[in-house]
């Protein structure tokens, strides 16, 4: 039962979903207040390496995820500043970061004798349990076999959306994402407001890259997370700006980038390239049915999504 | 925060002095900062810059080199810089340019040999520049029709388009594959009739045909009717409406002659140094070192020309910096901090900091200038 077909698929799903997760969610709480930042993929990286540094220095995993959350958080401090303090173009803002970042990442893997690259991990995120109810079928493996970090990853989601709907500095959250003058008119410090969540979602994303230097991926390779940080980016909107759905989005893509070798297992023969564009094609689709026009704003979109806020300009 | 102590007051219009002074204090800060992170980390800065500036200008055929590499970032500089310009967030000059490069071989292909070169070239090299609007056309229908945000749609694309070229090489046995390569897939050449001739060691002449393509994209949005109206769009797009301009067909035009300048990139490199679709050459990352070089000569794209040439110059220098044991990242870091400056300094190009309030209250008077 559990060597079925669909336990695996799912369970690896989880997997490579996790990270996705982890920086889906920073992107959603950098949204909703009013912040794009297209540096995800840049801030996944930089933490992937240092976390992995950090790891590989001490040998100690919870240093290594603390060096990511803290290397992302600091690489997002960049945007914010262009963004909220002088309120330059946050697209422009956020492709520099990813550039950067990525730059970073592949230099702090080279740099230095021995250099990271091709270094293989001394200690990894393993599973938790590996017998007993990890054994059952079927929610066995699904729910009890998997390593600390896709805990955290259910933990944090849980938290964040009772943060965003169910306390008041979620509430304080989302006025500044929706409307900041009025946030600034109650008394609101939209500014920092804005820091504090773009530095969250940092630190997220930073999370999120450990997951693949820490994870699934047992040593260091030039840019090892893929796509991730921008298939991160795409599924905000899949799952409007909501934690849960989040959640749900990145296991779909976590599962299609299984499919792959699923078909392979099922004799079906299909072309791996073409398989990789299902994820994207998804989301265009998604972005076309769900998000055009006024549906937008249905959704959730946060309505100040973009916009640098001015006190002057009130 | 910072009003305590500086006073911020937008400028209005900016003086030449501090449009041209700006992106070369970005490039100066970026080197800055690279220096301190090169000497914090154990090597020489000296040492790696000036073996940059080597490997980038050094002899007449790294000169050459430079060019070549400066080549599709004209393009895709125009691409983005024209764009951006009126607000359309295409950031799928990547796309567009590996959908240009498989349709310029794909015509090079089908045209086969026997085709004269007068047919040939032209064919090969449009070919590319409609298949990179059509890519774009994937995400501006859905802009125009529906409203759909073309950043998120344009960036997907980049990935569907590079699976897509992978595929059309590495992954089937299509037209496109070279049908002698059995043990390790390459693009089929194109005939030689679709290629541009070389006169620089390898420069070819797909560099007057970027640096036209640039001049003539700074006299369509500086000097014609329809560029008014776009840079019309691009400051107020309710302006531009109550004034009875066509805002979504201003739009999609942008949006296609953006998409077709990155496809020409695309052909070019085709029909160029390449002489097929090698998808090994082609995913470089060209698409958003475009956005850098755009940002840097600040939507201007005849500024795009020089600006390509230096950040081709870095792309070049990066390899020739693993033969002093440096990581060729440097470069991608480098750029990536160029651009950050660049795009914080238009804080400064777009107002005037102070140490303290003016004697008359000219922020009041200029309001409305940002």
């Amino acid at each position: 039962m559990n060597e079925s077909t669909f336990v695996l698929t799912a369970f690896a799903a989880i997997g490579l979903g996790t990270p996705i997760v982890f920086a889906t969610l920073g992107e959603i709480i950098t949204e909703r207040a009013g912040v794009l930042n297209l540096g995800v993929q840049g801030m996944m990286l930089v933490g992937a390496v240092s976390g992995f540094w950090a790891t590989f220095k001490t040998g100690n995993l919870l240093l290594g995820v603390v060096a990511a959350m803290i290397a992302g958080a600091v690489l997002s401090v960049i945007h914010a500043f262009s963004s909220i303090t002088l309120r330059v173009s946050q697209i422009v803002s956020g492709i520099a970061l990813t550039l950067f970042g990525t730059g970073l990442a592949n230099f702090i893997g080279r740099t230095g004798t021995p250099a990271l690259v091709g270094q293989p991990s001394r200690v990894t995120f393993e599973p938790l349990l590996t017998s007993g109810i990890a054994d059952w079928p079927v929610v066995g493996p699904l729910v009890f076999g998997h390593d600390a970090l896709v805990y955290v990853s259910w933990l944090v989601i849980a938290a964040a959306s009772y943060y965003l709907f169910h306390t008041k500095m979620g509430l304080t959250l989302r006025a500044v994402g929706e409307d900041p003058a009025s946030a600034d008119a109650a008394g609101v410090e939209v500014a920092r407001v804005r820091y504090v969540h773009v530095m969250v979602g940092g630190a997220l994303a930073g999370l999120g890259g450990a997951y693949f230097s820490l994870a699934l991926v047992p040593s260091w390779q030039d840019d090892p997370i893929g796509a991730a940080g921008w298939i991160a980016i795409a599924l905000v909107i899949l799952a409007s700006w909501r934690p849960w759905r989040a959640l749900l989005a990145a296991y779909l893509f976590g599962a299609a980038g299984r499919l792959n070798f699923t078909f392979q297992t099922l004799g079906v023969s299909v072309p791996a390239n073409l398989l990789a564009m299902i994820p994207f094609i998804l989301a265009i689709i998604a972005m076309i049915v769900l998000t055009s026009g006024k549906r937008a704003r249905l959704l959730g979109a946060p309505a100040a999504l973009g916009i640098p806020y001015a006190r002057e300009q009130r | 925060m910072t009003a305590r102590r500086l006073h911020v007051e937008p400028r209005g219009l900016a003086s030449t002095r501090v449009t041209l002074l700006v992106p070369i204090l970005s490039v100066l800060a970026a080197l800055a900062l690279g220096a301190a992170f090169l000497a914090v980390t154990g090597n020489n800065p000296w040492n790696v810059y000036t073996k940059m500036i080597d490997a980038a200008f050094g002899s007449s055929r790294s000169v050459s080199e430079t060019l070549v590499s400066a080549t599709p970032l004209m393009l895709t500089g125009v691409a983005a810089a024209i764009a951006f310009k009126m607000l359309v967030w295409n950031i799928g000059g990547e796309g567009q340019l590996l959908i240009g490069a498989v349709f310029a071989a794909g015509a090079g292909i089908a045209l086969g040999d026997g085709t004269p070169a007068a047919v040939a070239l032209p064919v090969v090299i449009l070919t590319g520049a409609v298949g990179g609007a059509l890519w774009a056309a994937l995400s501006a229908v859905p802009r125009v029709m529906l409203g759909t945000n073309e950043i998120i749609t344009t960036l997907m694309l980049n990935f569907i388009a590079l699976n897509l070229m992978n595929y059309l090489v590495l992954g089937s046995f299509s037209p496109w594959r070279d049908p002698n390569s059995t043990q390790f897939p390459q693009g089929r050449p194109i005939p030689e009739a679709g290629r541009l001739p070389e006169f620089f060691h390898r420069l070819d002449w797909g560099i007057f045909i970027a640096v036209a393509v640039a001049i003539a994209a700074w006299l369509l949005i500086g000097k014609t009717r329809w560029g008014f109206e776009v840079r019309v769009v691009g400051d107020s797009a309710d302006t531009a409406r109550y004034a009875g301009i066509a805002v979504p067909r201003k739009i999609m035009g942008v949006f296609l002659l953006s998409g077709a300048a990155a496809g020409l990139a695309g052909s070019l490199l085709v029909a160029g140094i390449l002489g097929k679709m090698d998808p090994r050459s082609l995913d470089l990352g060209l698409g958003f070192t475009g956005i850098i070089v755009a940002a840097l000569a600040r939507l201007n794209p005849v500024a795009v020309v020089p600006v390509a040439v230096l950040m081709g110059a870095l792309n070049n220098a990066g390899p020739a910096l693993q033969s002093i044991s440096v990581p060729s990242a440097t470069v991608t870091m480098l750029q990536g901090a160029i651009l950050i400056f660049a795009v914080a300094g238009e804080f400064f190009i777009a107002n005037r900091v102070r140490r303290r309030p003016p004697a008359t209250p000219t922020a009041l008077v200029e309001e409305g200038a940002t």
